[in-house]
């Protein structure tokens, strides 16, 4: 069997039917003594409902209707758009919101600013299926404690059409080749692509420019900016690109690869630039100012306790987990291929990448990038 | 009401009042609270300054003058309004003998169920119908497929993530709201007046210039704030089909919200929230202006 084959209609049913079963002997439960507790746990947390302040591949709605059953915890969402905007939303709406993620670098920024509270993560029963990788993060420490429960994390990386680009683009100055006119693509996201001129003029921190880096930065991405095709949306619009050939080369999350082929595109290469990569790894807050603190750690549980689940959203999402007990499981199921491709099992190469994070001169990125990209 | 008279006139004032004003203040509450109080915070907002991902209220015109001085703005928003200018022209001058062909040739029965298409794309979302035309115009979309199977073309046209791209998408997504102002402008004409005109001698295309256009220059008027204005303020129709070379204004103030800079982005916001109330201006003087038959 091809284990690098495209998951099935079928077979995805058959993830999602496992996870359930899994989850209705979970919550059918081994003992009538664990469902005595469950049900007084339940009872205490009663009529209480967490505002979730998250992007939309964190989750599916039923990690929250179990979760709601389980514990009696309610849960209601709101998807985020970037980091940024989830700090300022948790910063100006007080107890509003009660639990809130974040990438990388923007966790203790979120922390030292006073919006989010550490957490003991031995206390969640959940976090033993994370890898030791991901419960020893040094820069997410607070002393013993950590300020965020890990969640996924992807390197970002150039994709290209062997058709088309001949020698692999082994740095990001290979991509300002004129011979790409108008054929590459990526997300619209002004603080990665300042990062990406930021690493290739030498910046030591891409995400955290100086106002001298800003503007070499700036003058790369001048000379950049010919060759873009299109900033994107959403990664989806990356693979159709790539995949009906009007983009030769696009930067992306792993597995951009998998997804042009799933697609019916052509063959396409990774390639890892000399200057390093950047990345983002993400995980979910504790709000200090949330009413609601006392049933974080038993919300996180639930919701990051049903493996079957976190497997499906490997599958659906296309980006490596923190949770080693779901890889297990996607091995047990046959997709360990597939998982590998994505280098799931390998959760310390991304603190090797320069990763995602506040800028000490927001402002001046955001003008650097408008200025270049507009008119 | 005798009670009132009966105890002096402040009492009937104010029943007058109430009377007179009365039905003003759903519409006042609900445009002071979602209006009148957000747009101040816009104001106050790009009065002040950005700094660590907070608005700090320090009274500035910095905003300003970074937005007035860097060309980058100037030339998108003088792109955005030559973009604004061709999509609107494009568009109404495809709905007007539209309008007009439904509302003169079509037997009335007929004529709700045409209009009734004209409103159908309203039915699928936005995000979707923008989506469609990348599939449309891609290289290997409806298009080029069909100008390579008809042997027009031997390879695919590069027909997306550019201005004239933008400017389709965006006479796709006006045309309804033209359609709909001007047909309801027309319906009401009388044809009997451009038939005598051409009775007296006037040409076919005299007699609408002198005697349909000005009847209908309030509909045509309205049909350019429709199309035109919420074209200014676009950003997601050139962020998906416009490419890099299709940037409009509205894009380089999603960037500022995008990265929490609020205050920059409320000051270009601003900008172009001015542009637009001047403009409304200028339309609604020259409706003032001129009666119908420009007398």
């Amino acid at each position: 069997m091809s284990e690098e084959r495209e998951l099935t209609r079928a077979e995805l049913l058959k993830l999602g039917g496992a996870g359930a079963a899994g989850l209705g002997l979970y919550l059918s439960g081994g003992s009538a003594l664990a469902a005595q507790m469950r049900s007084a746990a339940a009872r205490s947390t009663e009529g209480v409902t967490l505002n979730w302040l998250t992007w939309f591949d964190h989750y599916f709605p039923q990690q929250l209707t179990v979760t709601k059953k389980k514990t009696g915890i309610g849960c209601r969402t709101k998807l985020a758009p970037s980091d940024s905007q989830i700090y300022t939303t948790i910063r100006t709406t007080g107890s509003q919101f009660d639990i809130a993620a974040m990438d990388a670098l923007w966790v203790p920024k979120a922390h030292k600013d006073g919006l989010t509270e550490s957490f003991d993560l031995s206390s969640i029963p959940a976090s033993k299926q994370l890898y030791p990788d991901a419960r020893h993060i040094s820069i997410w420490k607070d002393g013993s404690n950590t300020m965020a429960y890990p969640n996924g994390w992807s390197t970002i990386q150039v994709y290209y059409n062997p058709k088309f680009v001949k020698t692999k683009p082994d740095s990001y100055d290979a991509l300002l080749d004129p011979k790409y006119k108008g054929k590459i693509v990526y997300e619209n996201s002004p603080e990665t692509m300042m990062a990406f001129g930021g690493l290739a003029t030498g910046a030591k921190q891409p995400y955290d420019l100086t106002i001298a880096e800003i503007a070499r930065a700036k003058a790369w991405l001048k000379k950049w900016k010919p060759n873009i095709l299109k900033l994107v949306n959403q990664n989806t619009e990356t693979v159709t690109a790539l995949k009906d050939e009007s983009a030769w080369i696009g930067l992306g999350n792993l597995g951009v690869e998998l997804r042009v082929k799933a697609a019916g595109g052509p063959p396409i290469k990774v390639a890892y630039p000399k200057e390093g990569l950047l990345g983002w790894f993400d995980g979910e807050q504790k709000v200090a100012r949330s009413k609601h603190k006392d049933v974080f750690e038993q919300f996180m549980n639930s919701v990051e306790g049903q493996t079957a689940w976190i497997a499906k959203n490997f599958i659906a999402n296309g980006r490596p987990m923190f949770n080693e007990k779901a890889y297990k499981l996607l091995v047990n199921q046959g997709y360990k291929h597939r998982a590998d491709l994505f280098n799931y099992s390998k959760p310390e190469l991304i603190f090797k990448a320069h990763l995602q994070g506040p800028s000490k001169n927001p402002q001046a990125i955001t003008d650097a990038f408008n200025e270049v990209f507009g008119g | 009401m005798s009670i009132a008279h009966g105890e002096g006139g402040g009492g009937g004032t104010v029943v007058s009042l109430a009377g007179r004003y009365g039905g003003l203040v759903p519409a006042a509450v609900l445009f002071g609270l979602f209006f009148f109080i957000p747009f101040g915070l816009i104001v106050c907002f790009s009065f002040w300054q950005d700094f660590d991902y907070k608005v700090i209220h320090h009274w500035t015109v910095e905003n300003y003058r970074y937005v007035f001085h860097q060309s980058a703005y100037i030339r998108t928003m003088w792109a955005t309004l030559w973009m604004a200018v061709a999509a609107t022209g494009i568009t109404l001058g495809l709905a007007f003998p539209f309008a007009y062909w439904l509302s003169r040739y079509v037997r009335a029965g007929l004529q709700k169920p045409l209009l009734v298409l004209v409103i159908v794309p309203f039915w699928t979302s936005y995000l979707l119908r923008m989506y469609s035309w990348l599939t449309i115009l891609g290289s290997k979309g409806v298009v080029n497929t069909a100008l390579e199977w008809l042997g027009i073309t031997h390879r695919p046209l590069s027909l997306l993530y550019d201005r004239p791209a933008v400017i389709v998408v965006l006479v796709y997504l006006y045309f309804p709201f033209a359609v709909l102002t001007l047909y309801s402008s027309i319906d009401r004409f009388d044809w009997d007046q451009l038939r005598a005109a051409m009775d007296l001698g006037a040409a076919p295309l005299r007699a609408l210039r002198k005697i349909l256009i000005p009847q209908i220059r309030p509909g045509i008027i309205t049909a350019i704030i429709f199309v035109f204005i919420p074209i200014l303020g676009e950003y997601l129709a050139p962020q998906i089909v416009g490419g890099t070379k299709g940037i409009m204004i509205g894009n380089l103030i999603d960037n500022f919200f995008a990265g929490a800079e609020y205050a920059r982005g409320s000051s270009v916001a601003l900008v172009v929230a001015l542009f637009i109330v001047l403009l409304l201006v200028l339309f609604r003087k020259s409706l003032a202006s001129k009666e119908a038959y420009g007398a």
